[in-house]
């Protein structure tokens, strides 16, 4: 996981972890941004994304120590704002996903290529992020661990509580739902025949 | 590689004989096959294009996900932003403490300025009333401030509203059901019928005039290059040109911006008028205040009320009922006065003929000339003005800590109250040029723009309301400057009270700085300057939608995390 675009906030770490106000300033003020931002595009309102931030800051105080400098600080921090990210949706459970690891579904063909690039090449950013709201509450936190916050296989596997193996299922899946929400087109969510 | 296996793992360990199957490309497209299989897709997707095809089409989906994902679409929330202080500390204990200090900056200021106006204005035998009294039910300044009760009543029920929103923020999602709220409150309130009023407005042709026979009904707004009023007004005047004469009937105020005004004529109201010359031969029932270069009270004028003047001659050869009080160069007295007067300036004159039944109080340059035809009910109390003897008095110097103390009290409430705000006003006034550019404009924009606005009805609370906060910006200014200097002096900081601390030290130095004979004038000028246009830039910075703070680059790079020799995305292999 690569980190911000801004240095290792070594010191301000030191001096958050000796109670400095100053420093948990600083740090909030460099990192609540791309946190609001994980938590925007993980829950569901954007309420939920401003109660998540202040609560991931708030929980920060009390972990701050648990924190392995050798690491990056992004890195760690990404993942108890996903960790705390899931703990919410799986408590509302606002949407009741496959949660077992099953793979009955799991598509195995090979898709139209030229139709699943002609929907990317058709779709905005935007589009995308409309689309992400309507997914189910694995399948978005496992495509924002991935692809917000760069999160390694393994460490979506340890957040998401299934097998590591089954990461590319939870996140292949996800991609198909997204299709679907983008397009309405179960057959090429499904994985249309060459 | 359409394989029967739904496993994910048994499926990579078949043969690529065939196409890839979605789940081994998106894998390889990740980087989370190992060498051998990414080798073997590798080599696949070289030789088949619908592969190749399928492994670019899911690389680039990968990419559309991590833009999508960055993308910085949305600014971070003012309630996060404000998050940082309220979690850092709690300032309960604060708060005591503010409000205790707050109360004695406003002794202080009440003990400065208030009071002392207050005596002063009693001495000049307003009714022995209090200035509020005096504002509010005498109506010696302002007609306008029932409009400003309405004003007041209006801004409690948008502070009732906005408390509401805030408090169903959380019910109602998206700004879009906010501001149809809000869009519909001021409809409402647009919807409640406003009482009749009849109002005439003037400004055709270079001459107006209400002739002798007529009558008007209401209001009259006049706007021309002279306007002559022979008939009869049933309501208030408000005249802007360059000569006004009226010579009919006024039955409430009149409000004059003139070069010339003259009332031969009769006003049963008040006068209020910003003119050059003001002739008074008429009858005025009530009041009269100005700021003029000359007022003349003519041996047939007759004010029934008080006479409050702000020039640079006044002479008064009619009746004035009540009090006089006069700040200008040179006062001459012919008439009879029926109060006191309390007088300010270079000269003060009785002639014969002149009677005052109150308190004479003439503080000037030169001793009072008295006639022996006038008559005083008592001898003028005078006080020659001491200039310069300021810095010699050691009370000068105990007002100006006391002030300095209140000064910063001021701001310590401001920082505590605004934190953001004030640490974004001192970010502002680290950009000089912007910073004195600004403050040039606002601090001689501003009040023109408020005297324009106040030639309407409407605009007139506006326009007051904008020169209230005018003057508090004026005030205000040195606090900001102060903390500057603070930080020039102990150091740049993002913490509050560090930040309050500096600014403590800062405004000692500027109000040092600002005592200084002849230099002191050009600071003080330099820090409302750089103070007001500080503020200024903030208050825009604060209603221009935010740009989103720097945050991480993007963390997702795809193609950094495939394996050697793929030609994903790339020109074809060969």
């Amino acid at each position: 996981m690569s980190s911000p675009g801004i240095a290792e906030p070594t010191e301000a770490i030191a001096r958050a972890k000796a109670g400095d106000a100053q420093a948990w300033g600083q740090l909030y003020h460099d990192y609540a941004p791309a946190i609001f931002r994980f938590c925007r595009r993980a829950l569901p309102t954007r309420e939920d994304a401003e109660d998540a931030t202040m609560e991931v800051f708030m929980k920060l105080k009390g972990k701050i120590n648990q924190y392995d400098p050798s690491r990056p600080f992004s890195g760690w921090l990404y993942k108890v704002a996903a960790n705390h990210c899931w703990d919410t949706l799986r408590r509302r459970k606002i949407r009741q996903d496959k949660e077992t690891e099953d793979s009955d579904e799991l598509p195995l063909e090979h898709p139209d290529p030229s139709q699943l690039d002609r929907l990317i090449e058709q779709r905005s950013s935007a589009e995308v992020r409309k689309a992400l709201a309507c997914l189910g509450k694995r399948a978005r936190m496992a495509l924002v661990m991935r692809y917000y916050s760069d999160m390694s296989y393994d460490e979506i596997a340890d957040e998401l509580g299934v097998r590591r193996a089954f990461v590319g299922v939870v996140l292949l899946r996800a991609r198909h739902e997204l299709r679907n929400a983008l397009e309405g087109n179960a057959a090429l969510a499904a994985g249309g025949k060459a | 590689m359409n394989e029967s296996s739904n496993n994910p793992d048994e499926r990579l360990d078949e043969h690529l004989d065939d196409h890839l199957d979605e789940m081994t490309g998106m894998l390889y497209v990740e980087g989370q096959l190992d060498r051998q299989r990414a080798q073997q897709v590798s080599a696949h997707s070289q030789e088949c294009p619908s592969c190749r095809t399928l492994l670019r089409a899911l690389e680039r989906e990968s990419r559309l996900l991590t833009r999508a994902m960055l993308e910085e679409d949305e600014p971070l929330p003012s309630r996060l932003a404000a998050f940082q202080q309220s979690a850092q500390k709690s300032m309960q204990w604060i708060w005591g403490a503010v409000f205790g200090l707050a109360a004695t900056g406003a002794y202080a200021l009440y003990t400065g300025y208030v009071e002392p106006m207050q005596q002063r204005f009693e001495q000049a035998g307003f009714g022995g009333s209090s200035v509020l009294n005096l504002m509010i039910f005498q109506g010696a300044f302002w007609k306008g401030w029932q409009s400003m009760l309405t004003l007041l009543e209006v801004l409690a029920l948008l502070t009732i509203a906005g408390s509401a929103v805030v408090f169903l923020r959380r019910r109602l999602r998206g700004r879009g059901s906010v501001f149809a709220m809000m869009v519909a409150g001021i409809c409402a309130a647009a919807t409640v019928p406003s009482p009749a009023m009849a109002t005439e407005f003037r400004n055709q042709g270079d001459t107006i005039e209400v002739g002798k026979d007529e009558t008007i009904k209401g209001d009259l707004f006049a706007h021309g290059h002279h306007v002559k009023i022979e008939g009869t007004v049933d309501g208030d005047v408000y005249v802007f040109c360059q000569g006004a004469d009226i010579e009919g009937h006024v039955t409430g105020d009149v409000i004059a911006f003139a070069q010339m005004l003259r009332v031969n004529g009769k006003v049963d109201g008040n006068i209020r008028s910003f003119t050059n010359t003001t002739w008074v031969s008429g009858n005025i029932a009530k009041n009269l205040l100005t700021f003029a270069e000359t007022v003349n009270i003519d041996p047939t004028g007759k004010v029934g009320g008080s006479v409050t003047t702000f020039l640079n001659t006044l002479t008064i050869d009619g009746a004035v009922g009540r009090d006089v009080l006069s700040f200008g160069s040179e006062a001459t007295i012919a008439g009879n006065i029926g109060g006191g007067i309390q007088a300010q300036g270079n000269t003060l004159k009785f002639n014969s003929g002149a009677q005052v039944a109150g308190p004479v109080k003439f503080k000037g340059n030169h001793a009072p000339e008295v006639s022996s035809g006038a008559k005083l009910a008592i001898p003028v109390v005078f006080t020659q003005e001491e200039h310069h003897k300021r810095y010699e008095d050691s009370g000068f110097y105990v007002w100006r800590v006391i002030w300095t103390a209140a000064v910063i009290l001021f701001g310590l409430v401001l920082f505590v109250l605004l934190p953001n705000f004030a640490r974004s006003t001192v970010d502002s006034a680290e950009r000089y040029g912007a910073s004195f550019g600004l403050g040039v404009l606002v601090l001689f924009g501003v009040p023109i723009a408020a005297f324009i606005a106040c030639i309407t009805v409407v605009g007139m609370m506006i326009g007051i309301s904008t020169f209230i906060l005018w003057m508090t910006t004026l005030f205000c200014a040195q606090i900001v400057v102060g903390a500057i200097v603070g930080q020039w002096l102990m150091g740049h900081t993002r913490e509050t009270w560090q930040l309050i601390g500096r600014m403590v030290v800062g405004v000692i130095v500027v109000r040092v700085l600002g005592m200084i004979p002849f230099l002191g004038g050009w600071v003080r000028f330099a820090v409302v300057l750089w103070g007001m246009g500080a503020i200024s830039l903030a208050i825009y910075r604060h209603f221009t939608p935010p740009r989103t703070v720097a945050v991480p680059a993007s963390p997702v790079m795809p193609p950094s995390s495939l394996p050697p020799n793929t030609t994903i995305g790339s020109p074809q292999p060969a």
